[in-house]
């Protein structure tokens, strides 16, 4: 039996791999390359105060969010409005980045989109961003990202 | 009839049965742990929901045998005349069923994985305010899951071999599915953090298509022990040399001109019957005592051999002597 062989590749690959690697984790479609000093698509769907649509695009908690996550990454944001249901059938086939909506992670669309990790809880209800499944890059930047607003966010959302 | 006298383990056997038991214990409560920890990082990936339910599934032998170690060794009683050795072969069965639904659920999950292209997302866990990315997280999970099981298996195959508990053998081979699922597991992680999203689901189907192999030969063999099958053992399968040294015993016999015996498996234990056509009847009874005392005497796992004497064999198919 050549198991303890197989067990040592493994930790060799480990460590060779983590130590080798600066961008990691990476995404399997490049999002976050993409994205980054180019364009961020953003579907939205009105939930007040989370998404507010407003004349000149959406404004409200969420919208705020994106805005200063797309200027960190130097990117332009393109804004598509439609229903929840519209915009995860959209995401679900790679043609938005992030949708937007109040989402709570106890929303039945779990298996074919992702969720962040929770920004913020209110009443109980765990807030998330959905993102494409997968892009694992962009998705824990936005995590990151959204970790360090948690603080400002906590003292807007209070009732 | 009475109650057969003689039941499991003899002497020098009991502490083999009780460190057998002890290191039993000890997967249960680690299985758990380790079902635990893997809970506590699987976040939303669907290849660590997995490692879950295969935790828990892998848990069946070690319960198995825990459950059987307390009602085999019952002593035989009016409504169980012949003892309750079969309860080992029960567990046997649900061992080696446990060990190919795992093989199965893995390989069936990862292909479905792959089929519908669903790229496995793992983003950050904060932990004491530090950001860390989950994947390192289900790393340290699965070297918590490999090597344990790595030693825990390779304690109990001598002493799988020494009780004859093939129970106690697919454990062994439950805990190597269980190390080898983490250790394939660990490069999977890895792959998706370098953006190959396959790389999990393409270790699993690789590991469970092992894991198939040994439950489907475990299971094969425990529905054969249940249908009687002549004896195997515990470690290869193969047809039990035991049975040479009864087919010798009974061959040189002065007294015997003819004879045919078959042995089947009840647990732990062997239980078989002979037919032999003596040459005349002087002493008869004493010789058939003498000589059935003689053949259970061969081995502890012999615990009743019955002789009955004829006047010609029965000559309806084959009986159950080794070739």
């Amino acid at each position: 039996m050549n198991s303890r062989r197989y067990l040592v590749y493994n930790l060799i690959l480990v460590v060779a791999l983590l130590t080798g690697c600066q961008n990691f984790p990476k995404d399997p479609e490049k999002t976050l390359e993409q994205v980054t000093n180019g364009t961020l698509k953003v579907g939205y769907s009105e939930n007040p105060p989370w998404v507010v649509k407003g004349p000149a695009g959406p404004t409200g908690i969420e919208p705020d969010l994106v805005k200063a996550f797309a200027n960190g990454l130097n990117a332009k944001i393109e804004w598509q409005n439609d229903s929840e249901q519209n915009l995860m059938e959209e995401l679900e086939k790679h043609n938005l980045h992030l949708v937007i909506a109040g989402v709570t992670d106890d929303t039945p669309w779990k298996s074919k989109i992702s969720f962040t990790r929770p920004y913020v809880e209110l009443q109980k209800k765990k807030h998330v961003f959905c993102v494409i499944m997968g892009e694992n890059a962009f998705i824990t930047k936005l995590e990151s990202f959204l970790r360090q607003q948690q603080t400002t966010l906590e003292t807007r959302v209070q009732p | 009839m009475k109650p057969m006298s003689r039941f499991e383990y003899p002497e020098e056997l009991q502490p083999v049965f009780k460190k057998a038991k002890k290191l039993e214990w000890i997967t249960v409560a680690y299985l758990i742990s380790t079902a635990l920890v893997v809970f506590f990082t699987m976040g939303n990936s669907q290849a660590m929901k997995t490692a879950y339910f295969e935790d828990l599934l892998s848990l069946t032998p070690s319960v198995s045998f825990l459950i059987a170690s307390r009602i085999f060794h019952k002593k035989p009683n009016k409504d169980f005349p012949y003892g309750y050795h079969r309860v080992v072969g029960i567990a046997y069965l649900c061992s080696a069923l446990a060990l190919f639904a795992v093989g199965a659920f893995l390989i069936f999950d990862s292909a479905s994985t792959l089929i519908k292209q669903e790229h496995p997302t793992i983003g950050i866990k904060v932990i004491f305010g530090h950001e860390i990315w989950l994947g390192y997280l289900m790393i340290g999970a699965m070297l918590y899951s490999t090597i344990p099981a790595m030693i825990l298996g390779h304690l109990k195959l001598p002493l799988a071999k020494k009780l004859h508990e093939k129970n106690l053998y697919t454990d062994a081979d439950m805990n190597k599915a269980d190390w080898m699922t983490g250790a394939a597991a660990i490069p999977g992680i890895i792959g998706i953090g370098m953006g190959w999203w396959w790389a999990d689901s393409v270790a699993a189907i690789i590991i469970s298509l092992d894991i198939i192999k040994d439950g489907y030969k475990n299971l094969k063999q425990a529905v054969f022990d249940l249908m009687n099958q002549i004896p195997k053992t515990v470690d290869d399968q193969e047809t039990d040399p035991l049975l040479l040294e009864i087919e010798h015993k009974l061959k040189h016999q002065p007294w015997v001109k003819e004879h045919t015996f078959r042995l089947r498996e009840e647990g732990h234990i062997y239980m078989g019957e002979a037919l032999v056509v003596p040459h005349d009847e002087v002493n008869l009874t004493q010789r058939l005592e003498k000589l059935g005392k003689e053949i259970s005497e061969l081995d502890w796992r012999i615990q009743e051999f019955l002789l009955m004497p004829v006047q010609k064999l029965p000559n309806d198919g084959e009986d159950g002597r080794p070739a």
